[in-house]
């Protein structure tokens, strides 16, 4: 019983500084502190007319979605090769590619930005966020479709090509179908860490910022802290109902493949 | 013989298909960080990068005793934020192991999941707000009369660096311990109690050490990443409360010292892997020395 | 009957491992055949080899008369009704069994309904074309791979196990309904099992493979009463092992079995080029009698001491003692109206028959 306890204020401190968010985004005062002083709608106003964070949250979108799209490309091709007969060396080429998942993401940030600014003399941009970004999200887009993959009975394809179908139809027709949710469940992780990231994105950020590294310029600002609170609210949200989402594919796509549910991204 | 090491096709196409995200992470990841440890015996001025070798880089951090200082520090306060992190972790992953039903399992690693996906910035500002001067737990015990004066040790400084990143890597801690935990053979936990032994000392006996991988895989995953976060410590620290990497973000972005960077960089990254190495290898030897 | 498929010199390694090791082999058309075994005996690999999803090391495969080795598994006339039945789970029952017409470019799309209600009716699931096929029971599944293989018409319809996912009562079921679609539509079967009653209830011819060889390859009634060697006795039904020595080999074959005494067996039932010398006898349970009051043994007789009782309900197995035989004899009695079950240390006479006996 008193584990319970313990688990419950686990939770609370899990989840205080997030309930903390519409408080304050809601709050007619310019100072983020107690005592409140009154409801408004007034900084989600400010939100909709701030250009600047518009153009910033339009860049992470586009960052965002193209990451999605490469890493799930990425985590295919090693999940499905992780489902597929072992070869010498397997085992080390898999731990290498997970190893992002561990590294220190400022050490991923600066050999990144020493390779494309002094050694290649590249100008920063968009692309080159998106290059460490597929980077560091494949580890979990593998992780995700391995879940998917080794719910899938091998002999599913093997079946489809005993019918008459080629090597490339029969994943089409049959592996792709059954590891669909699995893809949307990857794309939508990514996604969603693509968005929040902010230690890469801010060394390899060029002329256009995204939106983590717009909003650690604004907290520089005090008067600009409530409209952060406003933009918090609604990233929460997104992100529960992305993750919702993922977690509803996720689970479907187990189901569907015929496997139990053994839970969880990671 | 020929026969022997010549693959079959399907070993053949599952090398074409891994190649594939491997060569990425080749060309993005093995190349930047040989690009940056030759970098760190390189010199910059300004903007002009001098390609001669030299240690010079190294013999600056090794005398000047403030890099030694943020690197201590750093270690420090990542070996503390994986300690309370996994300390505080792993009851809770218990919990879910063996106190959940099997069916609302899922629904409770989402739960512990979904504040770590939500905007880390705002999450690390939000502590602020919460330990601030005027802060929820200020405000919340003035108004209690527990104080009369708003507590200040709980803001910029090291302590506050540490509750922050304990929240942030939280999930990271549970996840693999739980992993660990349900695949533990509950007949053997039956057992030990049918061999006379209680409750807890089961636990002791039994679960912990059989648990012990997923520890040390939680361990690994909060203290390495912990290492190169460079803005907890921006906005929690304060003055005393910067870290390694802190310096080295300062040194790339602000002072145009790349190579003092990328010295620094390589030097924490063996700090990290070594203290990792030692920590697996003595875990390996005392769960070898138990059984 | 002629010959469907031949093996030559089949070779298959996987790394150092040596999983089939020479394998020569003719299948008939239209024969029901089984690859019988222990698992890790290679008779899955040796299935798989033959529908094309594992490449042979060294020899090869032909079926009608064409070399198989560079034909992958879509092209070849084979079809196959896996272990897991790999029923596709995201396509409906009348999906699943169409699936395989997709590439069919000789038959046309109108004819897909009716070839798909052909074939569920020949399984006995007519009407189940619209069904979820994650929805459908273990024996359902069975038979919606089976439609599914079928529907093709293929030479040959391969069977990796398919029962073993069953209970006994429908294994049994399942076994006469195999038998009697394989008679009705003509086509060859090969069967893979571990199961040696399935294969003798079912198999025209069965392979007894072991460590990637085949041991004998016989009809069912020649396996079971002429096993050519020990491993295969003892892997299908029961047998007792005597020490013997073989003195005569001209005419009749001269035999001293420890506790049986001297008897005399035609060459039929001793290997070829068998020498004077020590040799073992086997010898069926079922083949050997417990001689009660009254009885007399038709050929031999011994006397023993009853070691062991099991008792089944229909039958009584005694496992029972002889002098000078090391090993205690397992014999199979009728429960037949009136006839009493022994003790443990009862004295009892038992029979034996020359004709039923095999040596090794």
């Amino acid at each position: 019983m008193s584990l319970r306890v313990y688990v419950i204020a686990y939770l609370i401190f899990l989840y205080a500084p997030i309930a903390l968010l519409p408080v304050f985004a809601f709050n007619d005062g310019t100072i983020i502190a107690f005592p409140l002083s009154g409801f408004t709608t007034q900084w989600f106003t400010e939100l909709t007319q701030n250009a600047a964070l518009h153009a910033a949250v339009r860049n992470s979108l586009v960052i965002a979605a193209c990451t999605a799209v490469f890493a799930t490309i990425l985590g295919l091709c090693a999940a499905r090769a992780g489902a597929m007969s072992d070869f010498r060396g397997k085992k080390g080429i898999t731990g290498f590619i997970m190893l992002p998942l561990v590294l220190p993401e400022i050490i991923v940030a600066v050999s990144l930005l020493v390779v494309l600014r002094q050694v290649l003399g590249l100008s920063l941009g968009n692309w080159t966020i998106i290059m460490a970004h597929v980077l560091i999200c494949t580890p979990f887009s593998i992780a995700i479709l391995n879940g998917a993959f080794a719910a899938l009975d091998p002999a599913m394809e093997e079946a489809a090509l005993d019918l008459g179908e080629s090597r490339w139809s029969a994943f089409r027709l049959v592996t792709l179908p059954l590891v669909m949710p699995g893809i949307v469940s990857s794309m939508l992780i990514a996604f969603t860490i693509s968005l929040d990231e902010f230690i890469i994105a801010f060394f390899l950020t060029g002329a256009n910022p995204t939106m983590p590294v717009y909003i650690w310029g604004l907290l520089r600002f005090p008067s600009s802290l409530p409209v952060i609170m406003a933009l918090g609210t609604i990233l929460v949200a997104l992100s529960i109902l992305l993750l919702t989402i993922a977690e509803i594919f996720r689970r479907r796509g187990v189901r569907r493949a015929g496997g139990t549910d053994t839970g969880g991204f990671l | 013989m020929a026969r022997r090491t010549s693959l079959s096709p399907d070993q053949t196409r599952s090398i074409t298909l891994l190649g594939v995200p491997f060569a990425y992470a080749l060309l993005l990841l093995a190349v930047p960080l040989g690009a940056i440890i030759l970098f760190s015996f390189w010199t910059q001025d300004f903007m002009t990068v001098d390609t001669t070798f030299t240690t010079a880089n190294y013999r600056e951090i090794w005398d000047s005793p403030i890099y030694g200082l943020l690197l201590q520090r750093s270690l420090m306060v990542s070996g503390i934020v994986t300690a309370v992190t996994v300390v505080l972790a792993y009851p809770v992953a218990y919990f879910i192991s063996f106190h959940v039903k099997p069916s609302r399992k899922s629904l409770w690693l989402f739960l512990i999941t979904i504040p770590f996906w939500t905007s880390y910035l705002i999450r690390v500002f939000l502590w602020k707000v919460i330990l601030g001067y005027n802060g929820v737990i200020n405000s919340g015990l003035l108004e209690l009369g527990v104080i009369t004066e708003p507590l200040t040790f709980i803001l910029y400084n090291v302590n506050a660096v540490i509750i922050t990143l304990a929240h942030a890597f939280a999930p990271f801690a549970i996840l693999p311990i739980f992993v660990v935990l349900e695949k533990i053979d509950r007949s053997l936990l039956e057992a030990s109690q049918d061999l006379g032994e209680s409750k807890f000392s089961t636990f002791l006996r039994i679960t912990l050490p059989l648990s012990m991988p997923g520890v040390v895989g939680a361990v690994l995953i909060v203290f390495i990443p912990t290492i190169g976060d460079y803005v907890t410590p921006e906005l929690m620290g304060g003055a005393g409360g910067k870290l390694i990497a802190n310096m080295i973000q300062t040194q790339f972005l602000q002072l145009n010292n790349a190579p003092l960077g990328a010295a620094l960089a390589v030097v924490a990254m063996l700090c990290v892997t070594a203290i990792s190495l030692i920590f697996v290898f003595l875990n390996r030897k005392y769960l070898r020395g138990r059984s | 009957m002629t010959d469907l498929i031949t093996l030559r010199g089949v070779q298959k390694y996987y790394g150092d491992y040596h999983a089939l090791r020479d394998i020569n082999l003719t299948i008939r058309e239209g024969e029901f055949f089984s690859l019988l075994g222990p698992s890790g005996c290679g008779k899955t690999t040796l299935l798989r080899v033959i529908a094309g999803f594992e490449g042979v090391s060294g020899g090869t495969v032909m079926i009608s008369g064409r070399d198989m080795s560079d034909v992958p598994p879509n092209k070849r006339p084979t079809n196959m009704v896996f272990q897991s039945y790999a029923i596709f789970p995201h396509l409906t029952v009348g999906q699943n069994v169409a699936f395989g017409l997709r590439t069919r470019r000789d038959i046309a799309k109108s004819q897909h309904a009716a070839l798909v209600k052909e074939a569920l009716h020949l399984v006995g699931l007519d009407g189940y074309e619209n069904r979820a096929s994650h929805a459908m029971s273990g024996g359902q599944r069975q038979r919606v791979a089976l439609a599914r293989a079928l529907i093709l018409k293929p030479k040959v319809l391969l069977l990796d196990e398919p029962l073993s996912a069953l209970d006994k009562k429908m294994r049994e079921h399942m076994q006469v309904e195999l038998i009697r679609l394989q008679r009705h539509i003509g086509i060859t079967f090969i069967l893979v099992t571990h199961d040696q009653e399935e294969a003798l209830v079912m198999s025209d011819r069965i392979a007894v493979m072991f460590a990637g060889e085949i041991g004998q390859l016989d009809d069912p009634e020649t396996l079971y009463r002429r096993p050519n060697s020990r491993r295969v006795a003892e892997f299908i039904g029961k047998m007792n092992f005597l020490p013997a020595q073989v003195t005569g080999i001209d005419g009749a074959v001269t035999l001293d079995i420890a506790g049986f005494g001297v008897t005399q067996v035609p060459h039929v039932q001793v290997p070829e080029g068998a020498v004077i010398g020590p040799a073992a006898v086997g010898i069926r349970p079922e083949t050997l009698a417990i001689l009660f009051e009254g009885e007399t043994a038709s050929r031999h007789e011994t006397t023993a001491t009853v070691d062991e009782v099991v008792y089944y309900g229909d039958m009584t197995y005694y496992d029972v003692r002889v002098k000078d035989v090391p090993e205690p004899l397992t014999i199979a009695m009728k429960n037949l109206i009136g006839r009493p079950v022994l003790e443990v240390g009862a004295q009892t006479r038992i029979g034996w028959d020359e004709r039923a006996i095999v040596v090794f």
